[in-house]
């Protein structure tokens, strides 16, 4: 039985070490892996939006800080381009 | 962002743009990247709406961005509610419905999609093409990104 888990241990070891190495590799560091793993990959999501859904509404902050809007204010009579992203 | 603000310009007389800038992809306290310290792109991911402000006016006042431009709050509903992080780009019809739902960034964030929806339904944009070039003019242009473009950009806010 200790034979197994030395084994199971082993194999496991070597699977997180081939699949580190790899996402070094396409992130390009071991340092850039951790950082995809730690911050990156929790926050990515799919999402349930479809073509055809309705789109969702939310409040957005003009640059002011002050003022205040919601998406859907912005869709009138011709189609709205949401393009969302951060400066880093 | 470039490629987002050239489409911008090129459509904004058939479609309306909102750019939303969302949490930060890879600021100081995270996963910094070697390109923001080349680029001088270095803050810290903002932990009061205020930080998160006043990053979005460097990005704008930096790139003199254009587009119209909104902040979302740090409740980050906008965030969750288009999936939206770190960029990514939707199109919403004259009914409210998602017309075009872009991939996530950055490796599918692909502006060209939604320009090819635009075209399709406006028409095609042409530009000149480059007078060093010698191939034949592309239907669109493809203008250089700038020298330190968002996420969406590389992620766009606001990638």
């Amino acid at each position: 039985m200790k034979r197994f888990w030395k084994w199971t241990a082993g194999i496991l070891g070597v699977l997180f070490v081939t699949v580190f190495a790899a996402l070094s590799y396409m992130a390009g560091s071991p340092k850039d892996a951790y950082g995809m793993v730690r911050y990156a990959l929790p926050h990515m999501h799919r999402g349930m939006l479809k073509v055809g859904s309705d789109a969702p509404d939310a409040r957005i902050v003009a640059l002011d800080g002050v003022s205040r809007f919601h998406i859907r204010e912005r869709t009138h009579d011709r189609p709205l381009v949401l393009v969302f992203g951060s400066f880093t | 962002m470039g490629d987002v603000v050239q489409i911008y310009e090129d459509y904004n007389n058939r479609a309306d743009f909102l750019t939303v800038y969302v949490r930060e992809a890879h600021p100081t306290d995270e996963w910094q990247m070697k390109s923001n310290l080349k680029d001088d792109v270095c803050y810290a991911q903002p932990k009061t709406l205020e930080q998160r402000v006043m990053i979005a006016n460097d990005f704008v006042k930096r790139f003199k961005f254009t587009l119209p431009f909104g902040i979302d709050d740090m409740s980050n509903a906008a965030n969750d509610a288009y999936a939206a992080w770190p960029e990514r780009i939707y199109i919403i019809d004259e009914s409210g419905r998602i017309a075009y739902r872009g991939g996530i960034g950055p490796f599918n964030y692909k502006p060209e999609e939604a320009r090819e929806w635009l075209a399709a339904r406006y028409g095609a944009v042409k530009h000149e093409a480059p007078k060093s070039s010698t191939n034949t003019a592309p239907t669109t242009a493809q203008p250089s990104a700038p020298a330190a473009s968002p996420t969406p950009a590389t992620s766009a806010a606001a990638k």
